[in-house]
């Protein structure tokens, strides 16, 4: 299991740099970042390798931060790799609501982000399969 | 004698007995306190004979007088109020500088003038006497809500014209209260005093305490460590939500006031312990409740405007203000042994009604639906436009730090909650923008919650 940022702001210009800004001053890299949008407002989802900084540094910085948990397996970035995941998860009957994926080193290591109603079971699945679960991207 | 407090490595020696219960008596108006409803209104009708005789010394009210035919002598009894004329706002604006004061230049102490933002202030007069009385309403009022001398009170407000902060900062010290005139704003010095200080009372408005709690909060402070026990608010309309909200938040207990600088300031009217209406004190006003748009008194018991008429200011006294304020008055009997009547919590003012697609909407009717929401934080802003020709709402408000999730999902849907029950309210439907905690305007004094940009 794995904590992502999240972040809510209105939608108005200067946020991404605003969030961008205090992780970079902190030492904080983005592994990844996506934003949900509903139109006057938002939520950014923020991928770190270090959550609990992260979280205080941009709640320091006055916005409203939480936790996400989402499991994050780690998969082969070459072409097929997601199927043994996705292969996996298809007899284990969790829906999944969210996903994303990043590539960690290209044409070796990637992570697929998945946020479902057991992420237990998520995880247990891709054991199963021979597949890692992360708790660390450091 | 006994050591009350011990701050940063010296003792305080803080006397409980340093006043006798006479003196005690004597400084907050005892004895008006005591009136049975027969010496109130006894008391009233020499007390308005005299007002009324002392406001015809002023170059306004003798021309209003003259030009109706009153003799000031016809005034006898507090029944005999109809017959004298209804003051309003534009009458005391019409009056500036000075042409209802009442007395020669040298005998006047202070002036305050109104918080109003357009054209020429309001100025309102007082002697010496009339500063000694203000202070005396207030004490009382503070003693009422339960604070005593050995109470350590803050003042949150800001000083010079707004009369919140000298009214308190006089009433408190003539209780006998350890006063902290911290004035209004820097909120991180508020807190250190309060601290520090050990301070039991506060007295601040209602949005700027919000915005207090949520600084700590932010910062992973708790608002209740302060150990406060009670807050005087005021100077802005706020719900029931609201108070509630905030003691919940700080774990004190809220007392609301009434005043208004045409009155004075604070001290008008106040919650006793029992916080079920604010006794009205009616040996320095004569109340009335009327219909604001026929004039004529309303029926007992009915809500409608407050007209006020000051009994005991010798500087300026004014002849039934019309305050715009809707409240009706409690006649019942209060178990706290106090026969000054009530005045019910305000229900708006009639100039704060907006009208919006021809329905009226009171921002406290939005207030009320905002306050029970707990993912909400305390600050709000009204915003009021026109497109394609019809009014728009927009209400703007903060989403509490901690109760985001993390979820798009979660918001919309709560958004939409907050939507329904407002249109429940309110009979039509408003736009709603979250926005992030501590991006609306903080207000340190009174905050504005209504920007209207209707062409």
């Amino acid at each position: 299991m794995y904590n992502e940022i999240r972040v809510f702001v209105e939608n108005k210009p200067g946020k991404l740099w605003k969030i961008s800004n205090a992780l970079g001053e902190a030492g904080i890299d983005i592994i990844n970042l996506e934003i949900a949008d509903e139109g006057q407002f938002g939520v950014f989802k923020i991928l770190t390798a270090k959550p609990d900084r992260a979280k205080k540094v941009l709640s320091d910085a006055g916005m409203t931060v939480a936790f996400n948990s989402v499991a994050v397996i780690e998969i082969n970035d070459q072409p097929g790799g997601l199927v043994k995941l996705a292969k996996a998860l298809e007899p284990s009957g969790v829906n999944i609501t969210d996903a994303y994926g990043c590539i960690l080193e290209r044409g070796k290591r990637a992570i697929f982000v998945v946020k479902g109603d057991n992420l237990d079971a998520i995880e247990s699945a891709a054991r199963t399969a021979g597949l890692r679960p992360l708790d660390s991207l450091e | 004698m006994n050591a009350k407090y011990t701050i940063d490595g010296f003792i305080h020696i803080h006397t409980t007995g340093d006043i006798s219960m006479n003196e005690l008596h004597d400084r907050i108006g005892g004895r008006f306190m005591a009136m049975s409803t027969d010496e109130i209104r006894e008391w009233q009708s020499q007390a308005l004979a005299r007002s009324v005789a002392q406001a015809a010394k002023s170059p306004f009210y003798s021309e209003r007088f003259k030009n109706m035919g009153l003799d000031p002598s016809d005034i006898k009894s507090w029944e005999d109020i109809t017959k004298l004329p209804l003051t309003s706002k534009e009458d005391l604006r019409l009056s500036y500088p000075a042409q209802m004061l009442t007395v020669d230049q040298e005998q006047v102490i202070r002036m305050h003038t109104s918080s109003g933002t357009t054209g020429k202030p309001t100025a309102i007069f007082h002697t010496r006497e009339d500063i000694d009385n203000w202070a005396e309403l207030m004490a009382r009022s503070l003693y009422q809500a339960g604070a005593r001398s050995n109470d350590v009170f803050q003042n949150m407000t800001g000083y010079g014209m707004f009369t919140g902060g000298l009214g308190l900062h006089y009433g408190a010290e003539r209780l006998g209260m350890w006063v902290i005139p911290a004035g209004a704003g820097n909120t991180a010095r508020h807190i250190m005093l309060i601290r520090d200080f050990h301070v039991t009372v506060i007295h601040a408005t209602p949005s700027y305490a919000m915005h207090v709690a949520e600084r700590m909060l932010q910062e992973g402070d708790d608002p209740k460590s302060l150990g406060i026990k009670m807050a005087v608010l005021g100077a802005e309309p706020y719900t029931e939500e609201m108070r509630q909200k905030l003691q919940d938040i700080y774990g004190f207990k809220v007392f609301n006031s009434y005043g208004l600088s045409e009155m004075n300031g604070p001290g008008v009217a106040f919650e006793c312990e029992n916080r079920n209406g604010m006794h009205l004190w009616e040996d320095s006003y004569l109340a009335e409740i009327i219909n604001p748009d026929t004039l004529q008194p309303a029926g007992e018991g009915e809500v409608g405007e407050l007209v006020l008429t000051t009994l005991r200011r010798t500087a300026m006294p004014i002849i039934r203000y019309r305050t715009r304020d809707l409240t009706r008055i409690i006649a019942d009997k209060c178990s706290c042994g106090c026969n000054h009547r009530r005045l019910a919590r305000m229900v708006g003012r009639s100039d704060d009604m907006l009208i919006v697609r021809g329905v009226n909407v009171f921002p406290s009717q939005i207030e009320e639906v905002l306050m029970r929401h707990k993912w909400l934080g305390g600050n709000y802003l009204i915003n009021l436009s026109t497109a394609a020709a019809l009014d728009q709402m927009t209400v703007k408000v903060e989403i509490a730090k901690d109760a985001f999730d993390g979820s798009l999902d979660t918001l919309r849907s709560k958004r939409g909650e907050l939507q329904k029950e407002l249109k429940e309210q309110i009979g039509f439907t408003a736009q709603i923008e979250l926005v992030e905690s501590g991006s609306l305007p903080a207000s340190e004094g009174k905050a504005k919650r209504v920007i209207d940009e209707r062409g």
